[in-house]
């Protein structure tokens, strides 16, 4: 893919030749400056750990990258990044069918998961309602999520979206989605900080918010 | 509120510089375009976090230079100091913080620093377009309330949402009645929002009213009297009433222009659509008002601002007047200096020595501004 649009957009400079003098090394520190977080200065370190790190770092990397990419796959039925498919959480006969916890990201599954107190299951939206980001309802798997509803009858959906204008919008689509159906539908009480994200709450606040989830 | 430090450096024309002010009168002279404004944009940044100017922070950073820094420590009314630190970065995010904690959203600091800024353009606030009034509302409300600039973040949000899903779906062709459903789940949020935005317009509006018309009627006696009101666009919130009620209202109003703003493919109606008015005697200024009634008009308004602030919040706002005195009544400008002085500290820039000649207050600090360069004066 050619990639030159998005790079004209970043400034600095990557605009002009860059800075060193192998192309090869340019090119890595602009494919890592383009990950989420990480800026011209922090990739070009980064680049320069791999190469030149102790005990051959980039080979480490590579390895580990390639197996990622060749095992790491969503799962079928609720979304989540798994290396089997259904994943274990799917699979599990001890994880309650009927109830689902809905979510935006894969990574909004992790705090759950690490706090160890859910016992119902998942889906994964991969996004939540936000034309100005061009992602409308038809672009959502909504239909998979109702085909849960009838397939697995679950009877409880827990909405757990970030506190956002965004996170309120598809609750409130997904709240109309079920109006006819004989189901719970909660959300997160709001113990999120107002505009903050799921994914990085920790374990006691994720569970108050959990305690008293509010029905809608 | 009291500005004791400030130190600047990459601002615009500014030479890096570190000034203590008097917790009474200061002011700044100097010739034209030599960076007064400037200065108390500089000054007046931690309130809003951004410009007063409207200015994007890629402007204000010195041209040749990468980053703009600007510190400014204060003493709050209950006497606790706060300390704002600004960062302004070419084509970066800003860094805000206070006390040393990073400000990581706007809402987290807008009020915490009070001021009442009177600059050239709010010469325009009585006769202008909508949008200004609109925004000094705004500004004002956020300033007297952190919940009011949450609220209004989140409707933007939410229509500028709605915008896009129009105007996309425009394009596309897609079926108005799925497009209307979809803009629905918008509509509520900003009918929810909007209901409290409307209401703290209204209630702002009042109260601002018969403080800005005794400001006006003690700098221009035996004028008739001045008059603000709030003017909502949507029809619901012109009929008394509150809460859920209001929303249901504004719900079912944006309902039933759905269909034309699918067609148009944009949302025809709003909080982002309201105006306030200014009257004189029962006449609006807006069109009607002479130059001086229009100056005199805004002035009581930021003014009566100014005391809204106090009563509600116990804070005696910092007034920045960006040359504001040209124009006005000698006698008048005196008197109106003394008054805010009695009260509040004050930061004033002029271009004209007469504006402030004679006027020794107490504590009086002033500095010539040139070329950028600030130096006190004896
Ligand atoms: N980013 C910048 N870098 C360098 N200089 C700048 C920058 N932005 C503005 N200036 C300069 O600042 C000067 C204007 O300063 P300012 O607006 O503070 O003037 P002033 O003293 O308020 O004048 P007036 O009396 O006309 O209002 C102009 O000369 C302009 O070129
Ligand atoms: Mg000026
Ligand atoms: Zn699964």
């Amino acid at each position: 893919m050619d990639d030159r649009p998005t790079l004209a957009l970043k400034r600095g400079a990557a605009d002009a030749g860059g800075e060193f003098r192998s192309p090869a090394l340019e090119r890595l520190v602009r494919a890592l400056a383009r990950l989420p977080g990480l800026g011209r200065k922090s990739a070009t370190r980064i680049a320069l750990q791999l190469l030149r790190g102790a005990g051959d770092p980039a080979e480490e990397l590579m390895t580990a990258l390639a197996e990622a990419r060749l095992h790491v796959r969503t799962c079928g039925r609720c979304g989540c990044l798994t290396e089997d498919d259904p994943c274990a959480v799917c699979s599990s006969a001890s994880r309650d069918a009927t109830v689902v916890c809905v979510v935006a990201l894969p990574v909004d599954v992790l705090p759950f998961e690490r706090a160890g107190f859910y016992r119902g299951r998942y889906f994964v939206l991969g996004g939540l309602l936000s034309p100005l980001d061009g992602v409308r309802a038809d672009d959502l798997p909504f239909a998979r999520l109702l085909e849960r509803f009838d397939v697995d009858g679950v009877r409880e959906a827990i909405l757990a979206f970030d506190a956002s204008v965004e996170g309120e919008a598809t609750a409130l689509y997904i709240q109309r989605l079920l109006a006819d159906r004989d189901v719970r539908l909660t959300r997160l009480a709001t113990g999120i900080p107002v505009g903050g994200s799921l994914a990085y709450t920790d374990e006691a606040t994720l569970l108050r918010a959990f305690q008293f989830r509010r029905s809608l | 509120m009291w500005l004791l430090e400030a130190s600047i450096e990459g601002f615009r024309n500014l030479i890096p510089s570190r000034l203590v002010l008097s917790p009474t009168v200061n002011v700044f002279h100097g010739g034209n375009g030599q960076g007064k404004s400037n200065l108390l944009e500089a000054l007046n940044y931690p309130a809003l976090g951004r410009s007063y100017r409207g200015a994007r922070d890629d402007d204000m950073v010195a041209a040749g230079a990468a980053q703009a820094h600007v510190a400014v420590s204060c003493r709050t009314d209950n006497g606790d100091h706060i300390l704002f630190e600004c960062g302004m970065e070419k084509g970066g995010p800003g860094r805000l913080r206070i006390d040393g904690e990073p400000v990581r959203r706007r809402a987290d600091l807008v009020g915490r620093m009070a001021t009442v800024v009177f600059e050239p353009q709010s010469v325009q606030l009585a006769a202008g377009a909508p949008e200004l009034r609109r925004s000094f509302a705004d500004q004002s409300l956020s300033v007297l309330d952190q919940a009011y600039f949450r609220r209004l973040m989140n409707c933007h949000r939410a229509l500028r949402q709605k915008a896009a899903l129009l105007r996309d779906a425009r394009r596309a062709g897609a079926s108005p009645s799925r497009v209307r459903a979809e803009a629905e789940i918008w509509n509520r949020e900003i009918a929810r929002e909007a209901a409290a935005l409307c209401e703290s317009r209204a209630t702002w509006a009042r109260e601002l009213d018969p403080r800005a018309a005794a400001i006006y009627a003690e700098m221009d006696p035996g004028s008739a009297c001045l008059k603000f009101v709030y003017l909502p666009s949507l029809e619901a919130c012109r009929r008394g009433l509150a809460g859920e009620d209001l929303a249901q209202e504004i719900l079912s109003e944006l309902d039933y222009i759905g269909p034309h703003e699918v067609r148009r493919g944009r949302p025809l109606a709003g909080p982002h659509l309201d105006d306030f008015q200014l009257l004189l005697g029962g006449i609006g200024l807006r069109g009607y008002g002479s130059r001086g009634e229009a100056r005199s008009a805004a002035l009581a308004l930021k003014l009566a601002h100014g005391e809204l602030i106090f009563a509600q919040r116990r804070v005696r706002p910092i007034l920045i007047f960006d040359d504001v005195f040209s124009e006005l009544d000698k006698a008048r400008v005196r008197r109106l200096q003394q008054e805010c002085a009695a009260r509040h500290q004050l930061l004033i820039a002029t271009a004209r020595p007469d504006d402030v000649a004679g006027w020794k207050p107490d504590g009086l600090r002033t500095w010539r501004v040139e070329g950028g360069r600030l130096e006190e004066l004896p």
